[in-house]
C-alpha cells in the first residue's frame, strides 16, 4: 500500500494521534501526554493506538507497568456502610458495653452480612486479638484494637473515588490491600489492583512519512457524510471524505415483491394471453349442474360422491338452474337428447343438479363460458382455485389452482388438438420432445395426455386434453368442435421454487417467502 | 380409475396364440401396448414379475384385468378378434335358473353360466377374485347395481332358484365364518353384511340363490356360502352368476367374466334364466348374450374429427384390429362392439378407437390457425394493478389456502354472531382446518404473521385473491369476491401507516374515498373505519384488536386494511 492510500484508509482517531507528532516526528511521547494533546477519551485513545500499532505506524519505545489500586463496587459500599470487619468489631464492643451475649448468627441477621463475610471478619479479628470466641458460639470484645479495621477505614477514605498507585501506601497498608483485593474466585472484596501500563510511543519510519504527508495535506477536515449544507455553501471542496470499506456485507432489507408461486402463475397467464387466450372467471361455489352434469359426468359417477367433492352446508341447494340448459343436459344424460348420443340411460335427478359444491374442477368455468355464447373462433383460459376432498399431504392439497381452458373453431379436430398441445409444451414447459398418450376424461372424446421431456424433470405429464363430447357442447348451445385442455403445472412450479412439498406453495413462513428466488 | 395387480408371466401366457409358447415381453413393448388400454404402469417388481397398472377408462370394465389387457393387445396383433363360440349354440340340455316373483322390486336381474375344462391356477384365481372385486366395487357401484358370485359347480344341482325369503328363513355358513347363521344375522354380524347391508335396507324379504336340493349358494349381493361358494386352486368346474339392478350391466359383467374364462381355455356353457316378469330381453334370457347394437356412421364424420383423410378401408382395418365387427358400404361404416364392451354412446367414441388403434403417433400435429385476441378479465387487470402498487410500497405478497377453519376465520377474529362472521361451510368435513371458505382476507395474513415472529421486522404483506361472501339473495347462496388485504406488523405499527398506503392505492386507481367510523369487533374501537367509495362501503381499515392478536399468538401490534376489488372493477 502506498503512503497516500494508507492515509486514506486511516480512521479520524488515528489521524488525530498521528497529527500530534507533526511538530516533532521523532519525539517519544507518553500515553498520558497523548491523552492530553489529543483530548481523546482513554478508550478512544487506546483503540487508536492499538490500530496504529497493528499497522506498524507507531512503535512502543518503553513500557512501564504500575500496579494501581481502586475501590470495587463492594469497596464503595464499604466506604458508605462500613466493612464487615468494622461492623463486627463495633457490634462486639456495643455488646460488651451493654453486657449482652452476641452470637455469630445475631451479627449475621442484624447486619445483613453474608456468612463468608462474617466468618472472614471474625477470623481476622480473632487473629489480631481483638475478639474472643466463647462457649455457645458467642463472641466477646477483648477491648484491644484491630489494625486491620483501623487501616481499612483509612484506605476506604483515601481511595474513595480516587485510585492510587499501590506503591504510594506504606507496607502495612499494602498488606491489607493485598489481603482484601479481588482475586480469581473471590470477587467480593473492596479493592482491585490493576496493572497500569504506561507506554512511551514513537513513530516508525512509515509513521514519520505518514505524519509528514498528513502535515503536507494541511488541515482539510475529514468528514464521513456529504450533507446538504456542505453542498449549499460549497465547503465540500475543503473536506476530505473518509473512504469506506466497501467489501463489507450489506445490511439486509426486505423488499416488496410478488409471491414466487404467484410470479410463476403470472408468467403462465402472460404466456396464455400472448397465445391469444382470453381469461375466464368463475365462482368458488358451484352447482353440481355446472361442476359435473353439464360435463356429462353421470350422477352415479364415483368422482361425484362425498369422498371426492366438498358439499356446501348451507344453503344446500341453488335456487335454480338456468334453462334451457337444465332440460337439455337432463336429456343428454337420459337418452342423448339432440346430441347424437345414447346417453347414460338412467333417471336424471334435477334436484341433485342444484346441490351446491365447492368447485372441484376448472372445467366448470369452461362450461359456463360455453353457455354464454363464446366467440368462434375463440380461445379461453382460467387459473381457477379448485377443491378436492383429499387427505392433505406432500403431494395432495385440498385447495389448488387448475390451469385450463377451451378452444372453439370450425378447424378444430384431433390433429389441431395435438398442435395446440405441442404449442403448450414448447411455450409453457420449454420442452422440445412430446408424447401423446390415449387418456380418459368423462367430458372429452378423443382424449389425450400430454407428456413432455422437461429440461430438469425428464419425462413428465404436463396436461390432459380432448375434444369436448357433443353431449357437453350441444346442450350448452355450441355447434362447433371445442378443445378442452388442462395443464398440471404444480410440479413445474415446485421445481422452479425448489420445494418438495406441495403444502409449501401456500407456506405461512414469511422468511421462506421473502428468501425464495424462484427460477423462471 | 382402478389400479390392478397382474403377473407379467400370466400376461405373456395370455398373449400367446393357442398352442404357442409364451414370448417374453419387454418393458418398452409393454408400455407401448398399454396405450391400447389407456393403462399406465405404476410399479413393477422385476423379481416376482408383478406389475401394478392403472386403467384410466371408467367405461371399459373389460380392461380391468389381465385377461382384458391381454385380449386388447392380442386383437391388435392379430388384426381382429377371434369369435367366442358360447354365444351361438346353447345346448338343448342347458342348465336353468328360475327367478321368483317379487325380485323385480328388490334386485331384479341375474345372469349366469358355467365354466368347465379350465383348472384354476394360482394366478388365475388371483385374477378372478380381483376382477370380481373391481367390477362389483367400481362398475357395480359398490355392489349396488352389480355383484358377482363364483361357485364350485360340482356341488350344485340344477335348476338353481333366485329366491326371495324372510330374513330368518334360510341359514348357511357364510364365507369367512364358521357358524351357521340366518340372512338377518349375516346383515348384523358379517363384515360384508355391515358393509353392503345398506343396499337391502328396508326389505322384509331378502334375495337368496338356492339349488334344486334347496341348498343355499349365496345371499346376493352380500356373501357366498362357504360350502359351495369358495373357489380354490385346482377347481376345474365353476358356476358364475351376476345379480343386479340394471339388466344390460348385469349381462355385460357376465360376458366379461365368460370371455376371461374362455381366454384361459374354459368351455363356457350358457344358462337360461327364466323370469316371472318382463325384462328388456324377454322372460327367458340366455346368458352370456351379445346385446350390443350396431351403429352406422359416415367415414367422413371420422375423418373430419380426426383431421385426416383415411378412407373406409383404413377405418375398417383400424376398428377391426381394435375388436369391432365392421362392414363398409357407400362411404359409411357399420360397427358393432365386441360382447365385452357396451361403451359406444356417440360416434366420437368410435373416432377415438380409430385413433387409438392406429396409434396417436400416427397423427401429425397441426397448429390451429385462426386468429384470436387474448386478454385478461377486468378483475384480473384491476387486481394486477393494485398488486404492483402494493409491491411498490414495500409489501411482500403472500398466497394462502381459501379453505380455512371457522375458528380462524370467525372466532379468532371475534366475529361470532356478526354479519362479518357468516361463512360458507363444508357439509362433509374431512378436517376442521379446511372446513369453510374464507369470507375475508385478514385471517390469511394473520396466519403468516402468527408463524413468522422470527422474520425480521417490519412485516408488510398483502394478498389479492378470492373470498366467498355468504349471501342468501344470490342464486348460489354466496358471492365470490376478489379482495385485496394488506397488513403491517411491527413494534410501532400505527393506523396512519396503513392509512397512507390506502390513500396511495385510491389515488392511483383514481377513485375518491372517505373513512367513516364503524364498529368492527376485529379492530380496536375508535381506530377502525369503513372505507366508503361511490356511496358504498368497499372495505375496512384499522388497528387489530389486542384480543385478536392474542388469539393468534401474535406479539406485535398490527394494522390492516381490506378492499373489495370486484366492487372497484365494476365501476368503469
Amino acid at each position: 500500500m502506498d503512503i497516500s492510500s494508507l492515509i486514506d484508509s486511516l480512521h479520524p482517531l488515528e489521524v488525530k494521534v498521528l497529527s500530534t507528532f507533526e511538530a516533532n516526528p521523532s519525539a517519544v511521547v507518553q500515553t498520558d501526554q497523548l491523552a492530553q494533546s489529543t483530548g481523546l477519551e482513554p478508550s478512544q485513545l487506546s483503540m487508536a493506538v492499538e490500530w496504529l500499532l497493528a499497522k506498524s505506524l507507531i512503535a512502543v519505545d518503553t513500557e512501564t507497568v504500575t500496579p494501581n489500586v481502586s475501590l470495587t463496587k463492594i469497596g464503595e459500599l464499604y466506604f458508605e456502610k462500613y466493612s464487615p470487619i468494622e461492623r463486627v468489631l463495633s457490634a462486639a464492643r456495643d455488646a460488651a458495653k451493654t453486657g449482652k451475649r452476641l452470637t455469630i448468627q445475631d451479627i449475621q441477621s442484624r447486619e445483613g452480612l453474608e456468612p463468608a463475610e462474617v466468618s472472614g471478619a471474625i477470623g481476622r479479628l480473632k487473629k489480631e486479638g481483638a475478639l474472643l470466641i466463647i462457649q455457645g458460639g458467642c463472641i466477646e470484645s477483648t477491648g484491644r484494637p484491630s489494625q486491620t479495621a483501623e487501616a481499612m477505614r483509612g484506605l476506604l477514605q483515601q481511595l474513595h473515588g480516587a485510585p492510587r498507585e499501590l506503591q504510594a501506601f506504606p507496607e502495612a497498608q499494602r498488606q491489607v490491600i493485598q489481603d482484601h483485593a479481588v482475586k480469581r474466585g473471590n470477587a467480593r472484596e473492596p479493592f482491585r489492583i490493576d496493572d497500569r501500563v504506561a507506554r512511551a510511543l514513537k513513530l516508525s519510519v512509515t509513521g514519520i512519512e505518514a505524519a509528514q504527508q498528513l502535515s503536507r495535506q494541511g488541515t482539510a477536515e475529514e468528514v464521513s457524510q456529504l450533507t446538504p449544507e456542505l453542498l449549499k455553501d460549497g465547503s465540500w471542496r475543503t473536506k476530505r471524505f473518509r473512504k469506506y470499506t466497501i467489501s463489507l456485507r450489506a445490511p439486509r432489507i426486505a423488499p416488496g415483491k410478488r409471491h414466487p408461486y404467484r410470479e410463476f402463475l403470472d408468467t403462465v397467464k402472460t404466456k396464455l394471453v400472448s397465445m391469444g387466450f382470453q381469461e375466464m372467471r368463475g365462482s368458488l361455489v358451484e352447482t353440481e349442474f355446472w361442476n359435473m352434469d353439464a360435463l356429462f359426468m353421470p350422477q352415479f359417477h364415483p368422482a361425484r360422491d362425498i369422498h371426492d367433492v366438498y358439499f356446501v352446508k348451507e344453503p344446500t341447494h341453488a335456487s335454480l338452474i338456468a334453462e334451457p340448459f337444465l332440460s337439455r343436459v337432463k336429456q343428454a344424460h337420459q337418452n342423448g337428447g339432440e346430441t347424437g348420443s345414447t346417453g347414460w340411460n338412467y333417471p336424471f335427478n334435477a334436484e341433485r343438479s342444484r346441490r351446491l359444491v365447492l368447485r372441484s374442477q376448472g372445467t366448470a368455468v369452461s362450461a359456463h363460458t360455453l353457455a354464454t355464447q363464446p366467440a368462434v373462433p375463440g380461445k379461453y383460459f382460467s387459473i381457477a382455485r379448485c377443491f378436492r376432498y383429499d387427505q392433505v399431504d406432500a403431494t395432495h392439497a385440498t385447495d389448488f389452482f387448475q390451469v385450463e381452458g377451451i378452444v372453439l373453431g370450425e378447424d378444430i379436430n384431433f390433429r389441431t388438438l395435438l398442435g395446440l398441445l405441442n404449442l403448450f409444451a414448447r411455450e409453457v414447459a420449454q420442452a422440445k420432445e412430446v408424447k401423446f398418450l390415449p387418456a380418459y376424461f368423462p367430458f372429452t372424446e378423443p382424449s389425450v395426455e400430454l407428456h413432455v421431456r422437461h429440461p430438469k424433470l425428464g419425462w413428465m405429464e404436463l396436461g390432459g386434453a380432448g375434444l369436448f363430447r357433443s353431449e357437453v357442447t350441444r346442450p350448452l348451445g355450441v355447434t362447433v368442435p371445442v378443445i378442452a385442455w388442462g395443464l398440471g403445472l404444480d410440479r413445474m412450479a415446485m421445481v422452479a421454487l425448489g420445494i418438495h412439498d406441495i403444502r409449501e406453495l401456500f407456506t405461512d413462513n414469511l422468511d421462506l417467502i421473502r428468501s425464495t428466488r424462484g427460477a423462471f | 380409475m382402478p389400479t390392478i395387480t397382474i403377473s407379467k408371466q400370466d400376461l405373456e401366457g395370455l398373449l400367446a396364440a393357442p398352442g404357442e409358447a409364451p414370448q417374453p415381453i419387454t418393458m418398452e413393448q409393454l408400455e407401448e401396448s398399454l396405450m391400447l388400454v389407456k393403462g399406465e404402469l405404476k410399479e413393477q417388481n422385476p423379481d416376482t414379475g408383478e406389475l401394478r397398472i392403472e386403467l384410466q377408462d371408467s367405461n371399459r370394465p373389460d380392461l380391468w384385468c389381465c385377461e382384458g389387457i391381454a385380449r386388447q393387445i392380442r386383437v391388435k396383433r392379430q388384426g381382429s378378434l377371434a369369435k367366442y363360440n358360447f354365444l351361438t349354440t346353447p345346448s338343448k340340455s342347458a342348465k336353468r335358473l328360475n327367478v321368483v316373483p317379487g325380485l323385480e322390486e328388490i334386485r331384479p336381474y341375474v345372469a349366469a353360466c358355467t365354466s368347465t375344462g379350465y383348472r384354476v391356477t394360482q394366478e388365475g384365481l388371483a385374477q378372478l377374485i380381483q376382477t370380481q372385486e373391481k367390477l362389483a366395487e367400481m362398475f357395480g357401484r359398490k355392489r349396488r347395481t352389480v355383484s358377482i358370485g363364483l361357485y364350485r359347480l360340482a356341488a350344485i344341482e340344477f335348476p338353481v332358484t333366485y329366491d326371495l325369503v324372510k330374513p330368518d328363513e334360510v341359514t348357511f355358513t357364510p364365507l369367512g365364518m364358521d357358524t351357521v347363521m340366518t340372512l338377518g344375522e349375516m346383515l348384523l354380524v358379517h363384515p360384508k353384511g355391515l358393509e353392503f347391508g345398506g343396499i337391502l335396507a328396508g326389505q322384509d324379504r331378502l334375495p337368496v340363490l338356492r339349488d334344486a336340493k334347496r341348498q343355499a349358494l349365496s345371499f346376493p349381493p352380500i356373501i357366498n356360502s362357504r360350502e359351495v361358494g369358495e373357489v380354490r386352486v385346482g377347481d376345474d368346474a365353476l358356476f358364475v352368476e351376476v345379480t343386479g339392478t340394471d339388466l344390460s350391466m348385469v349381462v355385460l359383467t357376465l360376458n366379461i367374466l365368460a370371455a376371461n374364462l374362455a381366454d384361459r381355455g374354459a368351455v363356457i356353457e350358457p344358462i337360461e334364466v327364466r323370469y316371472p316378469y318382463k325384462t328388456a330381453l324377454g322372460k327367458a334370457v340366455w346368458t352370456p348374450q351379445d346385446i350390443g347394437k350396431s351403429r352406422t356412421l359416415p367415414v367422413s364424420t371420422i375423418e373430419q374429427a380426426l383431421g385426416q383423410a383415411l378412407g373406409a378401408q383404413e377405418v375398417a382395418k383400424a376398428l377391426t384390429a381394435y375388436g369391432y365387427e365392421v362392414t363398409t358400404r357407400g362411404g359409411k361404416v357399420t360397427v358393432t362392439l365386441p360382447l365385452y364392451r357396451q361403451d359406444l354412446m356417440h360416434a366420437m367414441d368410435v373416432v377415438e378407437d380409430v385413433a387409438i388403434s392406429r396409434g396417436y403417433g400416427d397423427f401429425s400435429p397441426v397448429m390451429p390457425s385462426q386468429f384470436t385476441v387474448g386478454g385478461l378479465s377486468r378483475i384480473e387487470e384491476v387486481s394486477d394493478r393494485l398488486r404492483a402498487l402494493m409491491v411498490g410500497m414495500g409489501f411482500q405478497e403472500i398466497i394462502s389456502n381459501i379453505l380455512g377453519s371457522p375458528q380462524d376465520l370467525r372466532d379468532a377474529m371475534r366475529l361470532q354472531g356478526t354479519e362479518w362472521g357468516q361463512l360458507v361451510e363444508v357439509d362433509n368435513v374431512m378436517s376442521q382446518n379446511f372446513s369453510a371458505l374464507r369470507q375475508w382476507m385478514l385471517p390469511s395474513l394473520l396466519r403468516v404473521e402468527a408463524a413468522s415472529n422470527r422474520a425480521f421486522y417490519p412485516h408488510r404483506m398483502f394478498e389479492a385473491g378470492e373470498v366467498a361472501r355468504h349471501d342468501l339473495t344470490q342464486p348460489l347462496g354466496s358471492r365470490t369476491v376478489t379482495v385485496l388485504g394488506g397488513m403491517i406488523a411491527h413494534a410501532d405499527a400505527h393506523f396512519s401507516e396503513a392509512h397512507s398506503c390506502l390513500d396511495t392505492l385510491f389515488y392511483y386507481v383514481n377513485q375518491a374515498y372517505s373513512l367513516e367510523p364503524i364498529q368492527h369487533p376485529s379492530f380496536l374501537a375508535g381506530r377502525v373505519g369503513g372505507i366508503v367509495s361511490g356511496g358504498k362501503q368497499v372495505g375496512v381499515i384499522g388497528e387489530l384488536h389486542p384480543e385478536v392478536l392474542e388469539r393468534w399468538q401474535i406479539g406485535v401490534p398490527a394494522v390492516a386494511f381490506e378492499i373489495d376489488l370486484t366492487e372497484l372493477a365494476d365501476r368503469s
